[in-house]
């Protein structure tokens, strides 16, 4: 059935929200679509509806709360820390599941205590979603974007490389692509004979050479890339085509992703994965060990919660925390959430307003209650 | 029931579409003069011709509003979700050849394979300010292969639907995706196809909208039957 009528327990969850010092927020249905495709990428085009203006200005309906709350909070330029709270509408073309469905969710922006923040939207979620379901089994999973990071960064790794890789983060299949190419590299094809040439020769030849390409065929006007962006890529490149990752290297990448545990054991079997391998992870151990804390502090007991060293999100903007709640047994999420530092600024925010959040699916939670 | 069968109604795919089908013993004439959009098949009255643009022949058969079409395998594919459950092709026909392909700039030498495009695009948006841009009329095949089969994300489609190699040197996107037959156009503009660029190798194909009246219909049978010995 679709759900067109709120869900019964939303003035309750409002009240949560409330509790939980979260302000209401509202955001128009219609929106502009530039900064959904520009963010999320342009797979999401076929799952939001797409609508133009009569001046050919490209809209959609709501597809989520994040980034139109991001952009409403930089354009009211209320300052920060800010803790928001939504509970609408969005829209989305989904193969199962109905096409417009509720979501409710906290987002807290500008709070600078990065540990204590994310501990208090993992407690917020949890202790939500348990008060919708009383009584039911809950699997709790955390991910860190950060420590894959440094992880990656310990390796040594040529940095074109660690971009790769850390671009990679949360796409299971890509990664494991990406880990094959390192164990076997292949030569770089397609360098015709004189550019060989050019590049054994210092690079000041080499981008003369395509700026003078560029301007005999007309492209310089309007060339995106430039002549000297192009000869250094190329130069990487080849350096990074003679890259390969050492055996143990590989293993050590594998055996990391492969890390599933209960939170109360994950900074220690960090830490001693670190040791045993050598590298040294700085300070997202640090910080992970803090959030663990504050965690603790907030009464929530970090047995309960999974850490999944391979779980992330494939996109620019999320930087550190991912959770996710499901209830034991199934696959359906009933509330994600996680921390993105760099979405404000890539909406045009012109200071870095760190930010982290959850979004709670009405619709499955529902489902799950009438259960 | 009528059968409808549509046909490009014009050009080369016209002609050729026709051919076909007069070696196939079903021989089309025009219903009323040359310039009709009506025909229908020689001693076959229960046969109807439809003759429309190639793109629109895509969304009849997906729509189920025509049985056969013969039309380019791209636009069946870039213009129907999920194009083998709508529709079956079922011959290959052996005209329209043309490639959909992925087209840089000739001088970004650095970029020979997808993973170099995939570099170049998660490093855009610091270096320039917004994200890399396609320009295509194929926004769906696009998707296809850059997201799921190249895991490529950081993107943004420029609908182009003319002239789409002008794009880079006219600084309205930084690539293409376009049809190519020869790829002399592409080297006229300074493109260069990426060497695992190609999306797909599509000509012209007979194509039937999968509809449940079809099944046992002898008809239907005696039609693909006979395309199918006339290739």
């Amino acid at each position: 059935m679709p759900l067109i009528n709120m869900p019964e327990f939303s003035g309750r969850l409002l009240d949560e929200f409330a509790g939980r010092g979260a302000a209401r927020i509202d955001t128009p249905v219609i929106q502009p679509a530039a900064p959904f495709l520009d963010m999320a990428g342009e797979d999401l085009r076929r799952r939001i509806f797409l609508t133009e203006s009569e001046r050919g200005e490209s809209l959609c309906l709501r597809p989520e709360f994040t980034i139109p709350v991001c952009l409403r909070h930089i354009e009211t330029a209320t300052g920060t820390p800010r803790r928001y709270c939504y509970l609408g509408e969005v829209f989305r073309q989904r193969r199962d599941g109905d096409n417009e469905f509720y979501q409710a969710g906290i987002e807290d922006l500008g709070e600078k205590n990065v540990a204590s923040a994310d501990a208090r939207a993992v407690t917020d979620a949890v202790e939500i979603i348990a008060s919708l379901l009383p009584g039911r089994a809950l699997t709790i999973t955390l991910g860190d974007q950060t420590v894959f990071e440094a992880v990656v960064r310990s390796l040594g790794l040529a940095l074109g490389w660690q971009k790769r890789l850390i671009q990679a983060f949360g796409n299971t299949a890509l990664l494991k692509q990406l880990l094959l190419t390192l164990a076997t590299p292949q030569p770089v094809a397609g360098l015709s004979p004189e550019l060989a040439d050019l590049l054994r020769q210092d690079e000041a030849a080499l981008i003369d050479h395509i700026d003078r390409t560029m301007q005999d065929t007309g492209y310089s006007t309007n060339a995106s890339r430039s002549p000297r962006e192009i000869a250094a890529r190329l130069t990487e490149k080849l350096a990074l085509a003679e890259t390969r990752l050492d055996g143990a290297a590989l293993l050590l990448l594998s055996e990391f992703l492969s890390l599933e545990l209960p939170l109360s054991e994950a900074a220690a079997a960090l830490a001693g994965f670190a040791d045993a391998a050598g590298l040294s992870f700085g300070h997202a151990l640090g910080e992970f060990e803090a959030r663990v804390a504050a965690l603790q502090d907030l009464g929530m007991d970090p047995s309960r919660i999974t850490y999944r060293a391979a779980f992330g999100r494939p996109l620019d903007y999320y930087t550190g925390l991912v959770f996710e709640v499901t209830q034991k047994g199934s696959d359906a999420v009933l509330v994600g959430g996680g921390r993105f530092d760099r979405l404000l600024t890539l909406l045009g925010a012109v200071d870095d307003i760190p930010a982290v959040g959850f979004s709670l699916w009405l619709d499955r939670i529902e489902q799950a209650r009438a259960r | 029931m009528t059968i409808t069968i549509a046909l490009p109604s014009k050009g080369r795919m016209k002609d050729d579409a026709s051919a076909i089908f007069e070696r196939a013993g079903l021989p089309i004439v025009a219903v009323g003069n040359d310039r009709s959009y009506r025909g229908r098949v020689e001693g076959h009255e229960d046969i109807e011709i439809a003759f429309l643009s190639a793109s629109e022949i895509a969304r009849e058969l997906g729509a189920g509003a025509v049985d056969f079409g013969v039309t380019g395998e791209d636009l069946v594919r870039e213009g129907l979700v999920d194009a083998d459950r709508q529709v079956e092709i079922v011959a290959r026909l052996g005209f329209g050849h043309a490639d959909v392909v992925v087209a840089v700039p000739e001088i970004w030498l650095d970029v020979d394979t997808m993973a170099d495009l995939g570099d170049v695009a998660a490093d855009f948006r610091a270096r320039h300010g917004r994200r890399l841009q396609i320009a295509t009329k194929y926004w769906r095949l696009t998707q296809q292969h850059f997201s799921s089969q190249h895991g490529i994300q950081l993107y943004r489609i420029v609908e182009s639907l003319g002239a789409t190699e002008g794009a880079p040197a006219a600084g309205q996107a930084d690539i293409i995706v376009d049809i190519t037959s020869t790829g002399s156009t592409l080297r006229a503009n300074h493109l260069k196809i990426l060497s695992d660029g190609v999306i797909l190798k599509s000509q012209a194909c007979l194509v039937r909208a999968r509809k449940l009246a079809h099944e046992g219909d002898l008809r239907i049978a005696h039609i693909v039957d006979a395309v199918r010995n006339a290739l």
